[in-house]
């Protein structure tokens, strides 16, 4: 009986996560049309709905409408499986964001580990998608991600551990509760502007996070230029919605990571219950590091396979160390 | 491990593609990323040009010319009517002379803009683009007052001009000219200086000047190889020795000589040039008629003639056989994009698929010229 | 090891640089016209039309053609059809309207007071158009003058299929008496290509046309045979020349 009602409020749990998922990713694929259209002088949707605010519903009716192709020689159950698994680890990192206080969906004492794991599978849905296409340009693509994707994990991994040795605990709500103290105080600071090797630590946590979103400029997988589209060649319709879907909860949820390990997720400036507190100042943080993820796509041309590699074993994973390393000696030595 | 077998993969570019600029084919032979061989295969858009020159009296084959290079299309028409006049021996009047200039000129910053605008996209930055035809607009419009048309102008006649332009329109002209200038400084900080795009772009596709003299590759491409030839400069036509231009050098302090991003940046410099040749055109234009006195039937004499001009691809030259008649015997147009795409295939043995697109965008192609 | 963090520098610069342009233009105005809605309201408003020497569709003032082909002689798709036939004996048309085209493209049609289709500098062309008005130019604004002409002939088929036509305009410069101009449509799509050919021919113009008196048809003919005799001595001229 308990299990019954506990797996009753679970369900539930997820599915307004999930219905909290799907509004976020309508209004970011709006936000993000509307963001590079002012940015190229021209206006974005504007005639579904009061200044285009219906347009992905739109978008979505047409995809679901659309004929499902699957072509003969492709792997089947792989192609049907893979962008199911790109969504659900997408989706599953929301389990561990807290939003607020109390709103957490699952507080759990590994909860970056957790949210690191989860969010790898999507490389293994990238390369079941180039691989059971059977098409050329979407195996490049899937492989060209999946390295990508595995270097850029390392970068990642280090930046967030230079905040896991500063708080101490892997658990989400205590490293938003070391944060407490707003921006200014002198203990419990935001994480951000600690300390000089977090400020580091905070931008080489968001190239890592661009990368593995796919983002430009290291959309290379999905360079719409160089191979037509990438992993999700083949796909059409409802399928291809779920990876435009999962690339814009991603984007979100690696953002609201950023904003709790560096920002002060939900804790607001200064101690106490005063501006950019709570779950509004949370979304208007995440809002904020959104539109920056946005403005880089729209301004930098795509950077080439090997130096995306390149970038990442040579600059950032030096970088990485080193800071590791300083964040280490300054805890020792001040605190 | 000694016999772990790789095979290279073919892989097709098909004449579909987002970034050839034209239905152009590639077959790729690929080792992993490394390209061993880029085979171009053309002819999607062969539509009998000379051929149908063969049919048509002189006037009626400038339209068709507009279609050859159609983003640059009034130097396809300056380039056949200069041809025609040096085989007539016919003195155009120097109000023809100056339009025709201008409208040579303004439609080299068009092409230049398109073939900035389509290598930011190619190489995945958006916004340059929207930007390029934000300009393009203004000049498409004042074309459109002067001749009726946006694309497919029929505007350079034998013998002249065909319409003549008020000067509301010059104005117009030079209202553009005062807003373009530092636009493209703004496009140099945003795309031609970007570090990312410099790593894409410099060091690749290196055509070195005596691969680009013996292919026969003319214009910016060459110039960017490091030799210095322009024929607005060296053989000069039409009226082009009363202005005073220079002509760009690559720029060996950021790319090497001959890489993709010369060949990019050439087009940048020399959008500026023309700048100041349509302000010099401005002050020096004359009053006067704008068509040379001659019989309605064009008549060449008996003879041959090729004549060379620059358009913003290159040199374009048209080869007229006559026999007297309202008819040529023979029409050629020797396209400077054919011979760009035959050093296509030498300058990428060895580069990656991502540097393909680069180099295809830095050639600056235009199918239909090539195919003509 | 300079060279490294010279590396890193210029990558943040120039990323920075490039991402304060496209910030600033977000705030400039787009420059999006909202076609169809804008651009029927300016057209409606007259707030700013199309240039006026636009080379759309292609239309004729079927009252002062004279038959001459020369635009389907100079077409280079070959898509204007004529047929003429000569009128009856003793009827007669009446002569084209005159048309002056200024350099700006401004048309008038009518008739022509004083000017001719040679324009001399220093000169004022003036013109009574069909509603009375009076319209008057210095010729250095003028482009050109078409006096009228006699009509000889009887258009029985003139058709232009515009599937074919390349807009390059060329028909309307040879035409002998600037009846066959372009208009500014150029959305004229249909859902059957056969609807493209339009046909111009219109054989009311030329009901109700009455025979003229008999002393008028002698004199006309005398005219006529004395003219066919001068064009064949010319002929004979200019190939014994040639």
């Amino acid at each position: 009986m308990e299990l019954l009602s506990s797996l009753i409020f679970m369900l539930v749990i997820a599915a307004a996560l999930l219905g909290f998922v799907m509004l976020l990713a309508l209004i970011l694929v709006l936000a993000e049309r509307k963001v590079s259209a002012y940015m190229q002088d021209r206006v974005g949707p504007r005639r579904v709905g009061p200044f285009g605010s219906l347009q992905t519903i739109a978008d979505a009716i047409k995809l679901l409408l659309k004929e499902d192709i699957i072509s003969l020689q492709a792997d089947r159950k792989l192609f049907i499986l893979a962008p199911y698994l790109v969504f659900v680890s997408s989706f599953a990192v929301f389990a561990a964001i807290p939003f607020g206080r109390n709103l957490i969906a699952s507080d759990i004492n590994i909860g970056i580990l957790y949210i690191m794991a989860i969010s790898s599978v999507v490389v293994l849905g990238i390369i079941m998608a180039g691989w059971a296409s059977n098409s050329k340009w979407a195996l490049l693509g899937a492989m060209r991600s999946a390295a990508q994707m595995v270097s850029y994990e390392i970068p990642l991994a280090l930046s967030i551990l230079s905040v896991i040795m500063l708080v101490g605990s892997l658990r989400m709500q205590d490293i938003v509760g070391a944060q407490s103290g707003g921006l200014f105080s002198a203990q419990n600071r935001w994480i951000l502007l600690d300390n000089p090797f977090t400020f580091l630590a905070f931008f080489i946590y968001f190239i890592s996070a661009l990368s593995e979103v796919n983002r430009t400029p290291f959309d290379l997988p999905e360079a719409e230029s160089e191979l037509v589209a990438g992993f999700h060649t083949e796909y059409s319709g409802m399928r291809f919605a779920l990876f435009f879907l999962a690339e814009y909860a991603n984007m979100f949820a690696v953002s609201a990571i950023a904003v709790t390990l560096f920002l002060g997720g939900w804790s607001g400036i200064l101690p106490g219950y005063t501006f950019l507190n709570g779950v509004p100042g949370f979304v208007i943080k995440v809002s904020v590091l959104v539109f920056v993820i946005m403005w880089l796509r729209w301004t930098l041309p795509r950077l080439r396979v090997d130096q995306l590699m390149s970038v990442c074993w040579k600059y950032l994973i030096p970088i990485a160390f080193f800071n590791l390393i300083g964040v280490g000696v300054w805890i020792l030595i001040f605190d | 491990m000694a016999d772990l077998r790789t095979e290279e993969m073919e892989l097709n570019m098909g004449p579909q593609h987002p970034s050839t600029h034209g239905v152009l084919r590639i077959v790729l032979k690929l080792d992993g990323e490394i390209v061993l061989d880029a085979e171009p295969h053309i002819g999607y858009l062969h539509r009998c040009f000379e051929k149908h020159a063969e049919n048509l009296t002189y006037p009626e084959i400038i339209p068709f010319t507009d279609r050859l290079d159609y983003i640059a299309a009034m130097n396809n028409n300056l380039g056949f009517c200069v041809t025609v006049e040096k085989l007539m021996q016919l003195e155009i009047p120097e109000r023809a002379e100056y339009l025709r200039v201008l409208v040579a000129e303004l439609n080299r910053i068009a092409s230049h803009l398109l073939a900035f605008g389509t290598y930011g996209m190619d190489m995945g930055a958006f916004t340059p683009f929207l930007y390029a035809f934000r300009e393009r607009e203004h000049i498409l419009d004042f074309f459109e007052a002067i001749c009726g048309a946006r694309l497919t102008y029929n505007y350079v006649r034998i013998g002249g001009v065909a319409r003549d332009v008020t000067d509301e329109s010059l104005k117009l002209v030079e209202k553009f000219l005062e807003d373009f200038e530092p636009h493209v400084h703004e496009y140099n900080d945003l795309l031609s200086y970007n570090r990312i795009f410099l790593k894409r772009t410099v060091g690749v596709g290196i055509l070195s000047p005596e691969a680009a003299i013996s292919y026969g590759v003319t214009g910016p491409n060459l110039r960017a190889s490091g030799v210095h030839w322009d024929l607005r400069k060296d053989e000069p036509y039409s009226v082009y020795d009363r202005f005073e231009f220079d002509v760009p050098k690559a720029n060996t302090e950021i790319g090497e000589i001959g890489d993709c991003w010369n060949r990019y940046m050439i087009r940048m410099y020399e959008m500026i040039e023309s700048v100041r040749i349509l302000r010099q055109v401005l002050n020096q234009i004359p009053d006067g008629p704008t068509m040379a006195k001659m019989r309605a039937a064009i008549r060449p004499p008996k003879g041959e003639v090729y004549m060379r001009t620059e358009t913003p691809r290159g040199e374009l030259g048209f080869y007229i056989l006559s026999d007297g008649k309202n008819k040529p015997v023979r029409v050629k147009g020797r396209s400077p994009c054919f011979t760009a795409m035959s050093a296509f295939r030498e300058i990428s043995r060895g580069l990656m698929i991502a540097d393909i697109t680069a180099v295809i965008g830095s050639l600056d192609i235009v199918l239909g010229e090539i195919d003509r | 090891m300079r060279a490294y963090f010279r590396n890193i520098y210029a990558a943040v610069s120039t990323i920075l640089i490039g991402m304060r342009i496209t910030f600033k233009e977000m705030f400039h105005p787009s420059v999006t016209n909202q076609y169809p809605y804008q651009y029927y309201f300016e057209k409606r408003k007259n707030v700013r039309g199309i240039h006026k020497g636009f080379r759309g569709q292609l239309y004729i003032r079927m009252e002062d053609c004279i038959g001459c082909k020369k635009c389907a002689m100079i077409c280079p798709v070959d898509c204007i059809y004529i047929e003429t036939s000569r009128l009856e004996k003793g009827i007669t048309l009446s002569d084209t309207r005159a048309v002056v085209r200024l350099k700006d493209q401004t048309v008038w049609i009518g008739e022509l007071l004083e000017g001719d289709e040679k324009i001399e500098p220093g000169t004022v062309v003036k013109l009574r158009d069909l509603d009375g008005n009076l319209h008057e130019s210095p010729s250095e604004h003028v482009e050109h003058v078409v006096t009228s002409k006699k009509r000889r002939l009887k258009l029985d088929r003139f058709d232009i299929d515009m599937s074919l036509c390349m807009f390059c305009g060329l028909c309307t410069e040879v035409c002998s008496t600037s009846c066959l101009y372009m208009t500014q449509t150029h959305e004229f799509s249909t859902y059957d290509r056969a609807s493209l050919l339009f046909h111009f021919a219109d054989p009311s113009i030329y009901e109700g046309l009455t025979p003229d008196e008999t002393e008028t048809k002698a004199e006309d003919g005398a005219d006529a045979s004395e003219g066919r005799k001068q064009k064949a001595a010319r002929r004979r001229q200019r190939e014994e020349t040639a």
